[in-house]
């Protein structure tokens, strides 16, 4: 008869006979330690056929028909009535547990490039300078702000207004002011309104859509108006008309434009405004008697150390920059300190231990490059030590290690970086709060996960390191590079738990 | 396409997915079936998603919906077959279920990627044989001109070398950090 191990094969690969079924069911009866090997095989095999779906394909020479060992038979039991969403459902679990090994793709069109006062239609998208646009609507009730199509084209919008992104080349305009440059690259861009839609030929073109129409005015180049039930219209510079067949034409003005054409002075003007903002916000942190370290990021010009601004009566030392370079942040005239380098990091200590804590920065993340990418590490790792860091698949993750002999916990967020967010400054936060019980990750304000506190011990920082990691150890040793690819602009830690309303309001739009 | 809701209810799944893998091991310890039962796991949690409070620990949720799909599709699976192999499903079923420890499936799953970069060649040709392409061992042994029950033996050797593997570098303080 066939030994253990390979009745455990032979079970795990579904071809146990009965025979053998038989013997392997008297060998777990006789020999009460099999059954655990058992399961430990069967737990390994599970994992296997998951971890390989990520795994480089090896060069060997494949000259069978792979065996068909799983069926999709699990999505009968889904009721009828659930079919349209089990059908949606199952290409989003495709989408998400897809093998991390894929290449990353995007629907996005476009990117939100600038915005000054912008407020935002509730309830609907609200995304940050920089961030990519996807087909959808864009609705605002005053301010201006540019997007960039990837064909090329600049648009410029003043609230109030309504636009939906179609493609990377066309748009339809509900309501609102708008103003288009079309370099020749971009030829054929297109923006469709209720009236009828304009297809430019390289130009420059304003386009107000009210209640009682639309009308466009052309400031350079050509563009042609096309209604549902008329010829094609061409206007070509200094021509304006109604979007209405049979309008007669009149002369371009910018008149009612004056704020879209003037958008480098009022994003301008907007940055001016949110570097203040950010200033006296900076200043009331450095009061809070329970910020322990506050890097803002805005120490002398070509300055090897960042200064810690936290009040005297927590006097941590400052933070010591190795190879990072100085970069500009979020607006003129804000420093931030970019990770580009596996040498690139900043070197922090923390003595004492904490029983709660609050970490906050201020950060760009361009890329997740490493299989871990860090925010701010405890040197090495040991007892109740911590390590902020963001996961290749996105996962923004706090471990904490265990006390003596104790296991380590990873506290992680849902998944939150895509490439979409890639390229954003956002406000990263992470609080651990012993007497909530959880640890809970937060992205600019908001709550992005939470999990329980496994163990409510105090930690221990030491010595640290923001956007990279170091291991002390023995010469030769490899240590593996978990540099952040980005830049960061400010860095906070509280020696409390903040609430979410707290961190709601050190976010700038 | 997918409304907000639903996206985040998938988020919230997708952040616990790991820990229905461990409970559908749990309560359905049949080869292959683990993915089955994460997956409709799924599908059922998003079908109900306007019933749950999404801000809520889902973990307690998730365990009882895993628990009745995983016992659902368990009894689907093996009544299918022959007696003797129905009634050592059932003895494996009931060792798993008295087991007290639910496997770390992210933890360990990490882990164990770090150790796949690290097996020999030959090892390493053989999961990809076995794994990658889902060839059969009857059908490698004939490739490799070995005998069937050599592959197995081989196979289950890989196996628990990667668990020794696993738990060295768990214990180092786990792929995330050692």
């Amino acid at each position: 008869m066939l030994e253990a191990e390979v009745l455990i094969q032979h079970y795990l690969e579904g071809r146990l006979t009965e025979d053998e079924a038989a013997e392997l069911h008297r060998l777990l009866e006789a020999r009460p330690e099999l059954g655990e090997e058992l399961l430990e095989q069967l737990q390994l095999d599970s994992m296997m056929r998951q971890a390989v779906k990520a795994m480089p394909r090896h060069q060997a020479p494949v000259i069978l028909l792979p065996r068909r060992r799983f069926s999709f038979g699990a999505l009968i039991g889904v009721a009828a009535a659930a079919a349209v969403l089990a059908i949606a459902s199952t290409a989003l679990w495709e989408q998400l547990t897809a093998p991390s090994a894929a290449e990353a793709t995007t629907t996005s069109v476009a990117v939100l490039s600038r915005s000054a006062n912008v407020i935002w239609e509730a309830g609907g998208a609200a995304p940050v300078a920089g961030a990519a646009l996807s087909p959808g609507w864009l609705r605002i009730k005053s301010g201006l702000m540019q997007i960039e199509f990837y064909q090329g084209a600049r648009v410029s919008v003043e609230g109030p207004a309504a636009l939906e992104l179609v493609s990377a080349g066309e748009a339809f305009f509900a309501a609102g002011k708008l103003s288009a440059h079309v370099p020749p690259q971009a030829k054929g861009f297109r923006i469709n309104t209720k009236s009828g839609s304009i297809v430019d030929l390289g130009t420059e073109f304003a386009l107000d859509v009210n209640d009682a129409g639309a009308e466009v005015h052309v400031f350079d180049g050509e563009v042609e108006l096309h209604h549902e039930r008329a010829a094609v219209q061409p206007l070509t510079t200094g021509q304006a008309m109604e979007f209405a067949p049979g309008s007669a034409l009149q002369s371009a003005s910018t008149n009612g434009f004056a704020s879209l054409l003037a958008i480098d002075a009022e994003s301008a003007a907007h940055q001016r405004v949110q570097f203040e903002r950010w200033s006296s916000m900076s200043k009331r942190l450095n009061q809070d008697p329970s910020v322990l370290l506050h890097f803002d990021f805005q120490d002398s010009p070509g300055s090897r150390m960042l200064g810690n601004r936290a009040g005297e009566a927590n006097s941590l030392p400052d933070a010591s920059i190795v190879a990072s370079q100085w970069t500009q942040g979020r607006w003129p005239g804000k420093q931030a300190l970019e990770f580009r380098q596996l040498s690139d990091r900043v070197r922090v200590s923390v003595p004492g231990i904490l029983s709660a804590f609050t970490l906050a920065t201020r950060v760009r993340v361009d890329g997740l490059e490493r299989a871990f990418n860090s925010l701010f590490m405890s040197e090495a790792w040991g007892e109740r030590r911590v390590h902020w860091q963001i996961t290749k698949e996105g996962i923004i993750r706090l471990g904490v290690a265990g006390g003596k002999d104790a296991r380590h916990t990873d506290y992680d967020s849902m998944k939150f970086f895509t490439p979409e967010r890639f390229g954003q400054w956002m406000l990263l936060a992470v609080v651990f709060d012993p007497v909530k019980g959880n640890v809970t990750h937060f992205a600019n304000g908001e709550s992005v996960g939470v999990e329980t506190l496994t163990d409510k011990t105090p930690v221990n920082i030491g010595l640290a390191e923001l956007g990279n990691w170091s291991d002390h150890a023995e010469p030769g040793r490899r240590v593996a590079i978990r540099h952040l690819s980005g830049a960061m602009e400010e860095f906070v830690l509280w020696n409390r738990a903040l609430s979410a309303d707290e961190l709601a309001a050190l976010v700038l739009p | 396409m997918m409304n907000p809701e639903d996206t985040q209810a998938a988020q919230v799944f997708l952040s616990h997915h790991e820990f229905v893998k461990a409970m559908a091991l749990k309560y359905a310890p049949w080869p292959g079936l683990m993915e089955d039962i994460t997956q409709q796991v799924f599908l059922e949690f998003m079908n109900k998603e306007s019933r749950w409070d999404l801000s809520k620990d889902a973990r307690p949720l998730l365990a009882t919906m895993t628990r009745h799909v995983a016992m659902r599709l368990w009894r689907e699976r093996t009544r299918q077959e022959p007696d003797k192999v129905q009634k050592l499903a059932e003895h494996i079923r009931q060792l798993a279920e008295e087991r007290d420890r639910l496997p770390r499936y992210d933890e360990e799953l990490g882990a164990l990627r770090n150790c796949l970069q690290k097996l020999p060649e030959k090892s390493r040709e053989l999961v990809e044989l076995y794994y990658y392409n889902e060839i059969g061992t009857p059908e490698i042994a004939e490739q490799l001109s070995m005998k069937s029950d050599t592959v197995c033996r081989a196979l289950s050797r890989v196996r628990e070398k990667l668990r020794e593997c696993i738990q060295k570098v768990i214990k180092e303080g786990g792929p995330a950090h050692a």
